[in-house]
């Protein structure tokens, strides 16, 4: 069984959101573009679905290539809301604004 | 070099690349294709897949330009509709009254028009003089600059001498006084090999459809980090669409409403066939060209080519005028005998044809691509040493 993508980024532009998707995929890590969810962020029209077991690596690579994010988040099913948001390349205050807005199965 | 793939009409000798560039390589019409079978979208707008195959599109186009430009950072990049645009939003965007701006007497009037208009609102303009030959000597430039200078704003090649000006010297004056620096690459760009970051560039125009090898439509301006211009347009961007105020970040603070896909698509296969056949095999093929021509023409009585000698400092434009005939009757002449595509009269530049001696009548204007061969610089020398040969011998010249 393939796993399940359950980590979400999402970016203030698509131009970022494009190149992450690039960027991550010519790495090798499975990656899917899907339209972002609004309860998340009220941006980028797209958010890039990972394996949030990647995130520690993931998130070094897309710096390094000048990508920047909005927020990094972890899906968990049992609750079914988005947790703390792992990180963010933009303003705490933006982020904890989301955070509290909680979420839903994006799938 | 031959041109295959192509509908190639064999008895038209297009020497008007200048203007804009003909034949495009074969993928760039492929690309076309691609865009309207596969990628539809509006980028950056939805989230489907039509979408997001059309923001690949884009960023395919905005990476290559970073690839041959060697920008690290290809966010820096704005797609505008022309050089124009882009040299515009530059200059606009950046310089305000009481300001003082320093350019050369080479310009195209997309940066001389709205370096006049700002100069009825209060700026500050120099114009440096080019020698005769269409040459900038920096020192005069250097001269000119001064405390309250807001913007150094040069050409990289004439559009009508073709020369080129010293912009890594330009660049390292500009930077050493805090000036941003900023160059109309309208003719160069995809013509000769430009590395924005080791010259030390701040601000690059340039347009998809010259030498890049794209559409009509497309062009861009490449922003160094830090800088900040005010935009020309605010609008939609499809990001934080929540808010009513203009994005400030890269691209989006500048790309305002949907962008030219389909241009991109086209600017994107320009590009790529660029990278693939190297900068440096390009620039190699059109001085051969230009030295061909050269050599040739010195030896056609009554033809007065312009610029100088030493090719190394030129690119694949020139101008010239024959005998006393007006720029239009030979271009006239070329076009119904021999079938060759040339540009007369003043080429949108007036202060450079002040500054080489041809104002206001203008010049005959030959400029080359890739796609040119040495066979048709030879019909075309053929082609003026027959109008040559009738002017001096009073024969008639028939348009067939």
């Amino acid at each position: 069984m393939v796993e399940e993508m359950d980590g979400l980024i999402t970016f203030y532009n698509s131009y970022h959101a494009i190149r992450a998707e690039k960027v991550l995929r010519s790495a090798g890590y499975r990656v899917s573009l899907i339209p972002g969810p609004r309860e998340l962020s009220p941006n980028c029209g797209v958010a890039l679905r990972f394996l949030y077991a990647h995130s520690e690596e993931v998130l070094p690579l897309l710096s390094g290539n000048k990508v920047e994010i909005e927020a990094m988040h972890e899906y968990r099913p049992r609750t079914a809301n988005w947790p703390e948001i792992a990180a963010s390349t933009e303003d705490p205050v933006r982020r904890l604004r989301f955070n509290r807005l909680g979420g839903k199965r994006f799938l | 070099m031959s041109v295959t793939n192509l509908d190639w009409d064999s008895k038209v000798i297009y020497f008007d690349n200048a203007a804009t560039s003909w034949p495009k390589p074969p993928a760039v019409r492929q690309a076309l294709d691609a865009y309207f079978g596969e990628a539809g979208g509006n980028p950056g707008r939805s989230g489907h897949h039509m979408s997001i195959a059309a923001g690949r599109i884009v960023l395919e186009a905005r990476e290559g330009i970073a690839r041959l430009f060697n920008i690290s950072d290809p966010s820096r990049i704005v797609f505008t509709k022309n050089a124009t645009e882009a040299l515009n939003l530059a200059i606009i965007g950046l310089v305000r009254p009481g300001d003082h701006v320093v350019t050369t007497s080479l310009e195209h009037n997309s940066v001389m028009r709205p370096l006049r208009h700002l100069e009825e609102q209060g700026v500050k303009v120099t114009v440096v003089a080019c020698s005769p030959e269409g040459l900038l000597d920096p020192d005069d430039v250097q001269r000119a600059l001064r405390h309250e200078t807001r913007l150094l704003v040069t050409t990289h090649g004439s559009n009508v001498v073709g020369t080129l000006l010293p912009v890594g010297e330009l660049a390292a004056m500009a930077r050493e006084l805090g000036i941003p620096y900023l160059v109309d690459a309208a003719q160069t760009a995809g013509a000769l090999p430009i590395d924005v970051e080791e010259l030390g560039i701040d601000l690059l125009a340039f347009t998809g459809h010259k030498s890049l090898m794209g559409l009509t439509g497309s062009g861009g301006l490449y922003i160094r980090p830090g800088l900040a211009l005010t935009p020309l347009m605010r609008g939609g961007t499809g990001s934080v669409s929540e808010m009513e105020v203009q994005p400030d970040f890269l691209p989006d603070a500048y790309e305002s409403g949907t962008l030219n896909v389909v241009g991109l698509s086209g600017l994107a296969a320009g590009v790529a066939f660029l990278l693939e056949r190297g900068m440096e095999e390009v620039r190699a093929h059109e001085m051969a060209l230009i030295k061909g021509f050269l050599e040739g023409a010195r030896q056609i009585p009554g033809l007065k080519s312009y610029g100088p000698a030493d090719i190394e400092q030129r690119f694949g434009v020139v101008s010239f005028n024959l005998a006393d005939l007006m720029p239009s009757e030979v271009g006239l002449m070329l076009e119904k005998n021999w079938g060759i595509l040339c540009r007369v009269g003043l080429h949108c530049a007036p202060a450079a044809h002040r500054t080489i001696g041809t104002y206001p009548t203008g010049t005959v204007r030959f400029s080359w691509s890739i796609f040119n061969s040495m066979e048709q610089i030879e019909a075309a020398l053929g082609a003026l040493a027959g109008i040559s040969e009738r002017q001096r011998t009073g024969g008639v010249l028939t348009l067939g």
